[in-house]
């Protein structure tokens, strides 16, 4: 890659991190506040409160498992190549 | 003062104490070459970090003592609300690392920067800029170090019967020696080791709490008769939307930009080690907070009183600890929350003492013409390290009083001062000096002065005062003043 392509590059894998988080907050709503008023249990916990901690968690995992499968790149951190 | 402590308790403590100095020296003497240059292998570890290492460093510096004690304690108190409010920390290795990651290893490698205030200077071409950063970092830094210091003497003495002093001695002298003896790789490998034992100690005392509590079921069931609405996310009013809106905010989202994560991108090997650090560290940074939460709300079944007869919320972990746990499995049961304690110190100190060197000493010198020799700068960091360290550890043999507070509100202070400056920094061309200027100096002023006079919009915690009005001051700054010239935009923007 380039100076220029490596950029551009870490641009879109800062953006695609951010959207990870977005994503990860609308979850987070869902899961807890979403769920709370379900009168499900599982593991002798409330829906809300399985899916709001290690639901969350869980969907955390994934989403960083895909940014970096999907997303990130590796290259080259030394300064070599040139435009 | 007489000490009613149990040697056997100590034991695991002084062991651990032991392996982190000699794992320093270790280092010291593996890296006496000094390929890299000094500064680089002391303040970043020659960039060699592995993503296991890193993910493990950049968990242990962010989980602090509170993690440990005053957390879980509220978590006995108000229930599960208060892990959902705690998972939000799942963001805080993910988010720093995908984020600043790459951008800072390559602009650290582009500019042979070995801290985060290199980079600033050299985006926004201010020393002013560079010497306020440094100030902010040693000053909030230090603040942080007292609380973690005290947090964790506290507990030592809680639980082993020995007294706050003596605890502050057995570690407080070892975190400070062993940082300054093997520098960064040092804290990196010793905060691995400390991740290690916070895991461990959560299962642990989750093991232990379960026995005692007559198994899981019985817990949970004796929480729904009797405490319903620790199954409630409002936990009948003891959890307001407004505070999980802040935690966001303060322990997720703003995290990025605190200084001593982000000097974790310029201390890696390659960006396969940063990817696998992002899962790795994701899935370690939930364990702890689900785990050591959860552990604080099973407890129920074990104090089953009111909080205040078992001396407030800071005492309940304390007091758990010393219910459940055989007398001889005590020692190692601290060794967790004491580890999260030290992690943080290491990191911190190291931080700090790098800013006090090379951000403005070192500067100084070279803006004068004058070069200073590895040598030198090896005696200098080491004794600046030093004398960093000491310095709060005196402080906290006299603890200034609501120490708990300090932690957060260093938290939003360093987010205040460095969230935009950096954000906007590093990926903004219109950013420029005069923006970062405000909304560093101004946002960081105006945060502690409502901290200072108790002021709240709301009811919220004043970073979401910080952060907004040094938002507001980097706009207004960047569209008033000029341009960064088009050489510096080129180095950091390459289109």
């Amino acid at each position: 890659m380039t100076e220029k392509e490596k950029y551009r590059q870490v641009c879109r894998e800062a953006a695609a991190t951010g959207v990870a988080l977005l994503l990860l907050i609308v979850f987070w709503l869902f899961a807890g506040f979403g769920l709370a008023g379900s009168s499900s249990t599982i593991f002798h916990l409330p829906l809300w409160a399985a899916a709001s901690t290690v639901g969350v968690w869980i969907f955390a995992i994934a989403l960083v498992w895909a940014l970096t499968k999907w997303v990130f790149r590796d290259m080259d951190l030394e300064e070599e190549s040139h435009d | 003062m007489t000490e009613t402590g149990r040697p056997e308790a100590l034991l695991p403590l002084a062991l651990f104490m032991a392996l982190m100095l000699g794992v320093s020296c270790f280092v010291r003497w593996q890296t006496r070459t000094g390929e890299g240059g000094f500064l680089r292998q002391y303040f970043v570890g020659n960039r060699d970090l592995g993503g296991f290492v890193l993910a493990m460093t950049t968990v242990a510096t962010y989980s602090s003592v509170s993690s440990f004690v005053g957390g879980p304690g509220m978590a006995w108190s108000v229930g599960f609300g208060w892990i959902y409010m705690a998972v939000v920390q799942v963001t805080a290795v993910f988010l720093v690392l995908g984020i600043f990651g790459k951008r800072v290893a390559l602009l650290a490698r582009k500019f042979n920067a070995v801290t985060v205030v290199d980079i600033l200077r050299r985006r926004f071409r201010s020393d002013a800029l560079a010497a306020m950063a440094a100030f902010i970092i040693v000053l909030f830094f230090c603040a942080t170090m007292t609380a973690q210091f005290v947090g964790g003497a506290k507990l030592f003495a809680a639980v082993t019967g020995y007294s706050y002093e003596a605890g502050l001695l057995l570690f407080g002298l070892a975190v400070v020696a062993y940082t300054t003896i093997g520098g960064f790789r040092a804290v990196a490998i010793t905060d691995a080791l400390c991740a290690i034992m916070m895991m461990i100690g959560i299962v642990l005392l989750f093991n232990y709490v379960l026995d005692a509590g007559d198994g899981y079921a019985t817990i949970m069931n004796h929480i729904a008769t009797n405490e319903p609405k620790m199954l409630e996310p409002f936990s009948g009013g003891d959890m307001p939307a407004g505070l999980y809106l802040t935690q966001w905010i303060l322990v997720g989202i703003c995290t990025i930009a605190l200084p001593q994560s982000v000097v974790r991108g310029i201390s890696y090997r390659d960006t396969k080690s940063l990817h696998r650090a992002m899962i790795i560290g994701t899935v370690v940074v939930g364990f702890m907070n689900i785990g050591v939460n959860f552990t604080g709300i099973l407890a129920h079944g074990v104090l089953t009183g009111p909080a205040a007869s078992y001396g407030g919320i800071d005492n309940i972990i304390p007091s758990t600890i010393a219910t459940v746990m055989p007398p001889w499995l005590i020692g190692l049961a601290i060794v967790g929350p004491i580890s999260a304690s030290i992690s943080t110190i290491s990191s911190l100190l190291l931080v700090g003492s790098s800013a006090i060197v090379k951000d403005v000493y070192l500067h100084y010198r070279e803006s004068h013409g004058e070069t200073a020799s590895d040598a030198s700068l090896r005696r200098l960091s080491m004794v600046v390290t030093a004398a960093l360290g000491a310095a709060v550890f005196l402080i906290a043999l006299t603890p200034p009083s609501l120490i708990w507070l300090i932690n957060m509100f260093a938290f939003g202070g360093l987010e205040t001062a460095f969230f935009w400056t950096l954000l906007f920094g590093l990926f903004w061309r219109r950013a420029n000096r005069l923006g970062a200027f405000l909304s560093m100096g101004g946002g960081t002023f105006i945060y502690c002065l409502a901290q200072g006079l108790g002021f709240k919009i709301m009811g919220l915690h004043q970073i979401t005062i910080g952060i907004s009005l040094s938002l507001v001051l980097f706009l207004v700054g960047s569209f008033l003043g000029k341009s960064e010239p088009d050489e510096v935009l080129r180095e950091f923007f390459p289109e």
